[in-house]
């Protein structure tokens, strides 16, 4: 009956389905941006003929909700920019990063923002944002994530914290994004297994810990280990009072904590490695001397024989360097650098997300724009109602306009409006 | 617990591993090719992106049968592999619930959210999902053709033992056991939610209502679990619970199995309560310290129920044995606190104890007619037939 935790790990879907080497991941991300760069050239190729078409008959009618701007300048064709991996990685962190501010907006739960942002991150795995428009995407994630991590939410109330949107904007996706995910919604997050790891080392402190028989030591010897550990590797020791050490056990959980929060998320960290190295190494960067000390009471003394203790430690090292490559973690976003400089480089970071967003215009997906259309085009087709009426297309290209133009003015730091 | 050498993470070979272990499993999962060998580079399949084609495939690769019948949110036909007919399946799909604003149902996502993670004999497998045009999603299911635990009781032309009901209720806990290791609450269990397999595995079913209960801290709803299965703390309007209402569930299919009639049927929910009271005693603040403060408990009124003796589970569930029914009742505690847990379930001796469980392939069946009385006539004698305790219950309830 002994089930261990690496058991569940190996069966979840996460594993399964989405854990990757660095290369994997590389690889698919190569392909899909050169499948959708395919897409869309074929895509301009049709909609261009249509248009020489169209320009001999005169219909100027069906031009509306074209990506791909009509760069057809009498008769010079440019050609069109595609966006490249890299720039579709910055602009998918960037609705990522988007993501936690609107979850703080909404007061979601931080699993619900965790659980959103791996959705908006595995959809564009295999889709391209020149495919889809990633804002739309986003919010639509983050929504259904409501719904798989179980937090009450009515798209009606969740479209109404949003300028001009509908809760039919909000589900339109919906399907493609099941799709996208492959039918599987449980994310594991590190965060539980943070606070199971703070609680151990609480009770090391106190004099309660339990160390796996092979290691050998007593509650007592690892309490007293404990109290003298330093505050840097390879630093003196440091004899702490009971309370100095519970207070820097705090002090790194809650350090660790917000890494989880942020820099866990937002990287790739969910994809190359397991909830488990991911709250560890958050926790190496937190207080190395700790983690460290808590690591080897898992292990036979002394644990540096263990190939298995040294393997652990070579990953949680690639991890940690993962997750101090964020930006929230980088030094000049601490203490060191004013103010200013911080403000310019926020203003920076803006400036090419904008132009990014300015080449994304350029080319996209011209079937894949109006995402409520499409998912209506889908159910029409099969239930075989075709028609519909003059009024309802209207209302329905007014709807396009409407949020085209406003998802325009979305990509800058602008918040959905209070409800 | 967090960190064991054992469950050491590094052992995960999550980020290392081959290429062809990953497409082996992406194979075996939604039976799709891999996205990463398949020469994704070659979009050619119209309008379609890279999940619609994978989707697709999920879909082409079974055949839609005859329709086997309807639940609440779904109607499940029979169907098979295409390349394969004899290969069975059950595929489910959802129903469009047209009072629901909120896109695809929670029934529908509870559902496969906690299938794609729950891999284990005694719990239907999952073998695909996808979606049709209509944008309909259906579930490929294990195929169980054997009907389910309910049927199985009430089928008065099947005959079984003690030994037979070890055997089903063991299973029974296995699922129970590693949904809450899992940190899954089903909170649905009853008779005819327990599918039984061709080999006769029992296996939970129908995860519709299911939920994590990792974090102690976020209410849940107390509307959950159909009423005779449903423990009192949920009748009180608990908000707050874990595995024990599932623990409860259990105890209830277990006794239903032995009576071979509902234990604790009703037609309301206070009436639930008063029928549980009634058997287990009316809990008070000495018998269930906190039950006072849940919402909807009443102090006992004038003369209040008392608890039911030993006597009274010896003349019904007679067929399980004394450690049987040590078992029972310690699942059927009132005090959520005290009522076991699904390990200590497992761990209790009465599944180690003389009978012996009865092998699987041996258990008896539904609907096998002739077959199964047959088979049944060679089957050991001295066993119990459990018709007596069932018109006790009868004359208690009725
Ligand atoms: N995996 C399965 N294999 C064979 N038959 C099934 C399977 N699942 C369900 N069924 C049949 O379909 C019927 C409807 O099932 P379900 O949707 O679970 O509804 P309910 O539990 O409300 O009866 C069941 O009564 C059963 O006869």
């Amino acid at each position: 009956m002994r089930y261990t935790e690496d058991e569940v790990y190996r069966a979840s879907s996460q594993f399964r389905l989405w854990s990757f080497t660095a290369e994997q991941l590389a690889a698919q991300r190569a392909e899909t941006n050169k499948a959708a760069v395919e897409r869309v050239k074929a895509a301009v190729h049709r909609q261009r003929a249509q248009r020489q078409k169209e320009s001999v008959t005169g219909s100027e009618s069906e031009r509306n909700g074209s990506g791909v701007d009509n760069q057809a300048v009498n008769g010079v064709q440019k050609e069109v920019e595609y966006l490249t991996v890299a720039e579709e990685q910055k602009i998918v962190n960037h609705l990522a990063e988007t993501l936690i501010k609107l979850g703080e907006h909404f007061r979601f739960p931080v699993e619900v923002v965790a659980t959103g942002i791996q959705f908006l991150k595995r959809f564009y795995l295999y889709n391209s944002p020149m495919t889809y428009e990633p804002q739309l995407i986003s919010r639509s994630s983050i929504f259904l994530a409501n719904k798989t991590e179980n937090h009450h939410l009515t798209a009606e109330k969740y479209a109404a914290g949003f300028p001009k949107t509908t809760a039919e904007q909000i589900l339109a996706p919906e399907y493609l994004i099941i799709q996208a995910l492959r039918f599987t919604f449980d994310v594991r997050h590190p965060f539980r297994g943070l606070k199971g790891g703070h609680m151990e080392m609480m009770a090391m402190a106190q004099g309660q810990g339990i160390a796996p028989e092979a290691h050998g030591r007593t509650a007592a010897e690892m309490q007293a280990e404990m109290l003298y550990l330093p505050v840097r590797v390879g630093g003196a020791q440091n004899r702490m009072t009971p309370e100095e050490l519970a207070s820097r056990i705090t002090t790194a959980y809650t350090k660790a904590s917000s890494i989880l929060k942020h820099a866990a998320i937002l990287t790739d960290a969910y994809f190359l490695y397991t909830p488990s190295q991911i709250w560890l190494s958050a926790h190496l960067i937190a207080d190395e001397p700790l983690t460290a000390f808590y690591l080897s009471t898992k292990f036979p003394s002394p644990p540096t024989s263990s190939p298995q203790y040294n393997k652990l430690l070579t990953t949680l090292t690639f991890c940690k360097k993962l997750l101090l490559s964020h930006h929230s973690l980088s030094p000049s976003n601490s203490s060191a650098s004013s103010e200013d400089e911080m403000k310019a480089k926020e203003a920076e970071q803006a400036a090419g997300i904008g132009a990014l967003i300015k080449k994304l215009r350029h080319c996209r997906d011209p079937d894949k724009i109006d995402l409520v259309k499409l998912n209506k085009a889908v159910k029409r087709d099969a239930v075989q109602d075709g028609q519909l009426e003059e009024q309802k297309a209207k209302r329905r290209k007014m709807e396009r306009e409407g949020f085209k133009k406003e998802a325009d003015s979305f990509w800058g730091p602008e918040l959905p409006k209070k409800e | 617990m967090a960190l064991s050498p054992m469950d050491s993470p590094r052992s995960v070979p999550g980020p290392a591993k081959t290429l062809a272990a990953k497409t082996k499993a992406l194979a075996v999962q939604n039976a799709a090719s891999s996205p990463l060998s398949s020469g994704a580079s070659t979009p050619t399949e119209g309008t379609m992106d890279l999940a619609e084609q994978m989707n697709d495939q999920t879909r082409k690769q079974f055949v839609t049968g005859a329709r086997l019948g309807e639940g609440t949110y779904a109607i499940v036909y029979a169907g098979h592999y295409r390349h394969d007919p004899t290969r069975l399946v059950a595929i489910k799909k959802i129903k469009v619930n047209a009072d629901y604003k909120d896109g695809v149902a929670m029934d529908a996502i509870r559902e496969i959210k906690y299938l794609q993670e729950l891999s284990h004999p005694n719990i239907i497998k999952l073998h695909a999902v996808f979606s049709t045009k209509d944008q309909n999603l259906s579930l490929v299911l294990e195929h169980l053709p054997l009907g389910d635990l309910e049927q199985l009781w009430k089928n008065k032309d099947v005959r079984y033992g003690g030994a037979d009901i070890k055997a089903w209720a063991c299973m029974l806990a296995r699922a129970v056991w590693f949904c809450h290791k899992n940190f899954v609450l089903h909170r649905d269990i009853k008779g005819n939610n327990l599918l039984i397999a061709a080999d006769g595995n029992v296996k939970l079913a129908d995860f519709g209502l299911a939920r994590s209960f990792a974090d102690p801290f976020r209410p849940m709803t107390y509307n959950v679990i159909t009423r005779f299965y449903r423990p009192p703390e949920l009748l009180y309007g608990a908000r707050y619970y874990g595995g024990a209402v599932d623990v409860w569930s259990m105890g209830v299919v277990f006794a239903e199995l032995a009576l071979r009639e509902f234990f604790l049927p009703s037609e309301t929910d206070i009436q639930q309560l008063s029928v549980i009271c009634d058997v287990f005693g009316t809990p008070t603040e000495e018998t269930w310290p906190g039950v006072s403060k849940l919402e909807f408990y009443t102090p006992p009124s004038n003369p209040s129920s008392r608890p039911q003796p030993l006597q009274f589970w010896r003349a019904r569930f007679g067929i399980l044995g004394d450690d049987g029914i040590e078992l029972l009742r310690a699942m059927l505690t009132m005090d959520p606190k005290r009522r076991l847990t699904a390990q200590q379930v497992l761990e209790h001796r009465y599944w180690t104890n003389a009978p012996r469980p009865t092998e699987k392939e041996d258990l008896p069946k539904n609907g096998g007619g002739a077959k199964v009385m047959g088979e049944d006539l060679k089957r050991r004698g001295g066993e119990i037939e459990s018709g007596r305790a069932d018109k006790v219950a009868r004359k208690l309830f009725g």
